[in-house]
């Protein structure tokens, strides 16, 4: 049976009586029907209200049992976020070092190249003094070494310019990465007002630390550098 | 050309701006300097002795757009010679870099001829 048919004769009374008070204008009696029919409503709606709010309270408590989630709000995020500054620092770094590098070796190029071509000019016509008397085939392998390296040098120099433009990968790249830090921080603030919604004081970061086995004064699992590296080993006896 | 035509380079990647000095310098122009943003390149525009502006176009603080409109909108520097280098390639921002003013837009990853050519056509515009 419906629950309309369940509720009908009582719901019908009140309506008659709402209707006769009406016919009559009765206020009084009007507005006392009209409150018996809102009351026999009511239940309902508190029940529906106490249900959503039990809904709610269950996702919120399943939420928080889900402690995989606070982990990731509280500790992988930020984690994942200095990680990424870290590729950004490095490759910084690399690039800043090869352009250290490109910066010295193309005014070396330059020279040689230049000293090349000056001595090349200069061997011609000493060879074409000495053409006679002389070991002709070291003259004419002097000559080639001297356009070969003049050559080269060229290449090195257009080499080098293609390496210094190449570096602007880290700025490229450094880009994206800043725009995938930004969505993870947007992550982080949203898992953290979901974890504070759950209401539950969630236990404490260093209580949560011991019950997982970490201990935050301890070094980190991954040796950083050879520096730590070669502390480690020391330590061991090595 | 001018070889002594002063460069101020807007970009927030150091290495970016090394890249673009260093190219500059191999063009013969020697006269280069530095800003991270807008915010620090417009006082060293307003200082007035900055021939050509190449800006990146997204940085923190205030943005190469920004910068380009906040050059246009000053009467002084109005007329300053702007080239864009940026990885935003959107049809939409270059038609927005064009409507403010721009002289000249560049998509990185770029190559020196690019830039060489841009450069001398706005230069050859601008009859520097």
């Amino acid at each position: 049976m419906s629950n309309l048919a369940i509720m009908k004769p009582e719901y019908a009374a009140y309506v008659e009586a709402l209707s006769e008070a009406l016919a009559r204008d009765d206020e009084e009696a009007f507005f006392s029907a009209l409150d018996h029919l809102v009351h026999l409503r009511t239940p309902d709606f508190v029940s529906e209200v106490r249900k959503l709010t039990g809904d709610l309270q269950t996702a919120l408590d399943r939420f928080r049992i889900e402690s995989r989630l606070v982990d990731i709000a509280e500790n992988e995020i930020p984690d994942v976020r200095d990680r990424l500054e870290k590729v950004l620092q490095m490759t910084d770094a690399a690039a800043h070092r090869t352009l250290d590098l490109v910066e010295q070796s193309g005014p070396l190029a330059e020279r040689t190249a230049k000293e090349a071509a000056a001595l090349a000019d200069w061997w011609t016509e000493f060879r074409r003094r000495l053409a006679d008397e002389s070991d002709t085939e070291a003259l004419s392998r002097m000559e080639e070494f001297l356009s070969a390296a003049r050559n080269d040098c060229e290449r090195v120099r257009r080499n080098l310019a293609e390496v210094l433009l190449t570096q602007g990968y880290q700025d490229l790249t450094g880009q994206i990465i800043r725009g995938v830090m930004k969505l993870v921080s947007e992550l982080e603030s949203t898992l953290a007002e979901l974890t504070q919604l759950s209401g539950e004081d969630l236990a404490p970061k260093a209580v949560r630390d011991a019950i997982a086995g970490r201990d935050p004064s301890k070094k980190p699992a991954v040796a950083s550098d050879q520096k730590d590296v070669d502390e480690l080993l020391s330590g061991l006896g090595r | 050309m001018n070889k002594d035509l002063k460069f101020l380079v807007v970009d927030d990647f150091s290495t970016m701006r090394r890249i673009i000095k260093n190219l500059l310098h191999d063009l013969g122009y020697k006269n280069v300097v530095e800003a991270d943003d807008g915010n620090t390149a417009l006082p060293l525009l307003k200082a007035g002795d900055i021939d050509f502006l190449i800006t990146d176009w997204n940085m923190p603080g205030m943005p190469g757009l920004e910068l380009l409109k906040a050059v246009r909108s000053d009467p002084k520097l109005a007329k300053l010679p702007v080239l864009m280098l940026t990885a935003e390639a959107k049809r939409d921002q270059i038609i927005e870099a064009a409507q403010a003013g721009v002289n000249g837009y560049v998509i990185k990853p770029f190559t020196a001829e690019t830039l060489k050519e841009k450069l001398d056509k706005i230069l050859a515009t601008a009859g520097k």
